[in-house]
């Protein structure tokens, strides 16, 4: 008998894969082990090739619909597409990036399939062949673990960047699985446009170059808006640098400030006082460069550099290009 | 022009704790208020009504019946009507039978040219039953909503922020529609819209004032169950440092960030 299969759905953005699609197919491949066939789901233009951004992470199969009108179809055609194909092959399993993308098509296509979906989860794991998700409620005050034990497909959307993407080999299997695309003719998409930068401020960006006492001089300021313009992402800083013209509180991290939780947040120059502390140390990944290496700033930190922040800031936008 | 904004009472906090006994949320002492994102669904449906002479705003929800509450402060806001959906058997319910209970009612409802939600109740942050409704009345939907405008006597456009991509939608009405909380600022109830408030028509639907399938209710209809609920730990990271002369390590720190997809 064949494996039952879990399926990641590959999402499209633009003219590339959304790099979530990876982080759950390295994942999807861990809980796999020997008992689960790990399946991507693409839909794709008849020339199309993100397949190819998709293949190095090994996922076991690689099952491709093309029609041209995907790239720009709406949740409702894209649900529509992905429900044959769940008819056609009875995945046990189908894992969504919680993007907004993701979290409008995964529940319409639940609605078809009248079964349960979980959203927003920060962690996986199999019990037998029952899909175990947590899910954060209460504003990620409070933990759930969430199973679907009578339906399948069992359902979720993850966090972006929940998980690391690793390449891993093995060759995919890439398939053809033609489907019939259903127009909704009520609903157009009629302009997309990439934007660089959305975030308006500290509190809702998803990259934050962080500066403080350590970082304050106006070459250190303008280095540092440099790189956040090449992260795509803003300033904030610490309570000293509000005083400076350029800042407001508003741009303050920190417990009197804006409690910030972002993909990335990079700290120059920042000790890294308690009340400073509880306004960043839950963002994904932390960046820490500050003169003294014992700092508490890299007792939350992923990587940290103990120098300079104004060599070390040059030499990173030096090689960024 | 008939809209419909469908909206949820969630607790006053979010600092809620586990009951160190039961492991049960303890909900105690935690009054009920609109969820926050569900105000601005009901500000573009003021907003609209505002600039056509003909369109009427209803509320909708599910819940106890306390949750009259968070209709009475919508209707204050404006709108003209308010349903509650009550009934011991929709208890327990998760999003798929909360959506399917909705849907029916709108059916009920009947002729919504729009029907608006929040982005998603800040108790839960699902998000799920706008589109798990669109799905069951087989309407088209437009999510996360940046703006909106009528562009048409049956027709609107709006535009949908992605992460990096900004979309613009134009959709022929009837469509269910999700709104960013960017879109607008709610405004306050006025102390005479409160008071006409009180005038308006609040309608309470129990089980057999909708037509509803048995098996599709409440805690029986919800293929998903919580098996498990506890208070997060704090993430304990492992510092990697970067060594050597600045140069050196940006180019650590760059392959990391890299590795991470962050760049």
């Amino acid at each position: 008998m064949s494996k039952p299969e879990l399926w990641v759905i590959a999402e499209r953005r633009l003219d590339h894969v959304e790099s979530t699609t990876q982080q759950l197919i390295t994942k999807a491949k861990s809980l796999a082990g020997d008992h689960f066939n790990v399946v991507t789901i693409l839909l794709e233009a008849t020339t199309d090739h993100l397949e190819d951004e998709l293949s190095a992470y090994g996922p076991d199969e690689i099952r491709i619909a093309r029609d041209d009108r995907f790239p720009t179809a709406t949740d409702a055609e894209l649900a529509d597409a992905i429900k044959q194909l769940v008819d056609q092959y009875q995945p046990n399993s189908i894992l969504f990036g919680a993007t907004i993308t993701g979290r409008s098509i995964a529940p319409r296509l639940q609605a078809k399939l009248q079964t349960g979906l979980t959203a927003d989860c920060l962690d996986l794991r199999f019990d037998d062949e029952t899909l175990v998700a947590t899910k954060p409620s209460y504003g990620d005050n409070i933990m759930c673990e969430i199973i679907c034990p009578d339906h399948l497909p069992q359902m979720a959307t993850v966090r972006p960047n929940t998980f690391v993407a690793t390449p891993a080999a093995g060759a995919a299997t890439v398939t053809d699985s033609p489907v019939t695309f259903h127009p909704v003719d009520r609903l157009q998409v009629t302009a997309a446009t990439p934007v660089v930068n959305t975030a308006t401020t500290v509190g809702d960006a998803t990259r934050v170059v962080a500066l403080g006492r350590g970082a304050a001089s106006a070459a250190t300021i303008d280095s540092a808006t440099k790189l956040a313009e090449k992260l795509g992402g803003r300033i904030g800083v610490s309570r000293p640098l509000t005083d400076q013209p350029r800042f407001t509180h508003d741009d303050q991290i920190g417990q009197s400030g804006n409690t910030i939780h972002p993909e990335l947040i990079v700290n120059f120059g920042i000790s890294g006082a308690v009340q400073y502390l509880v306004g960043m140390q839950d963002s994904q990944t932390i960046v820490a460069v500050n003169a003294d290496e014992n700092a508490p700033i890299f007792d939350v930190a992923d990587y940290g550099y103990v120098g300079d922040a104004q060599a070390f800031m040059t030499a990173l936008l030096a090689q960024f290009n | 022009m008939k809209i419909v904004v469908c909206i949820k009472q969630v607790p006053e906090t979010n600092d809620v704790t586990i009951d160190p006994v039961t492991h049960n949320l303890d909900r105690r002492g935690l009054a009920g208020v609109m969820n926050p994102f569900d105000k601005n669904a009901i500000e573009l449906a003021l907003t609209l009504k505002d600039s056509r002479d003909d369109v009427q705003v209803a509320l909708l929800t599910m819940g106890p019946d306390d949750y009259a509450e968070s209709l009475r402060e919508g209707m204050a806001m404006g709108a003209d009507e308010g349903y509650l959906l009550s009934d011991r058997a929709f208890a327990g319910a998760d999003t798929l039978a909360t959506g399917y209970v909705i849907a029916q009612a709108l059916k009920k409802i009947g002729d919504a040219d729009l029907i608006l939600f929040g982005r998603q109740a800040v108790d839960a942050d699902t998000g799920q039953v706008g589109p798990i409704v669109a799905e069951f009345l087989h309407q088209p939907q437009i999510t996360y909503a940046a703006s909106l405008r009528l562009s048409g006597a049956n027709e609107v456009t709006a535009e949908r922020l992605l992460e990096d991509t900004k979309q613009t939608l134009v959709a022929q009405l009837p469509a269910v529609v999700s709104v960013r909380s960017e879109l607008n600022t709610p405004r306050y109830p006025t102390p005479r819209n409160i008071q006409l408030s009180f005038a308006k028509p609040l309608t309470v639907w129990h089980h057999d004032d909708l037509d509803l399938d048995d098996s599709r209710l409440g805690q029986a209809g919800s293929p998903t169950i919580v098996t498990k609920v506890y208070a997060p730990e704090p993430v304990k990271r492992k510092l990697t440092p970067l060594t050597g002369t600045p140069s050196e390590a940006a180019s650590q720190l760059i392959t990391a960030l890299k590795n991470r997809q962050l760049i």
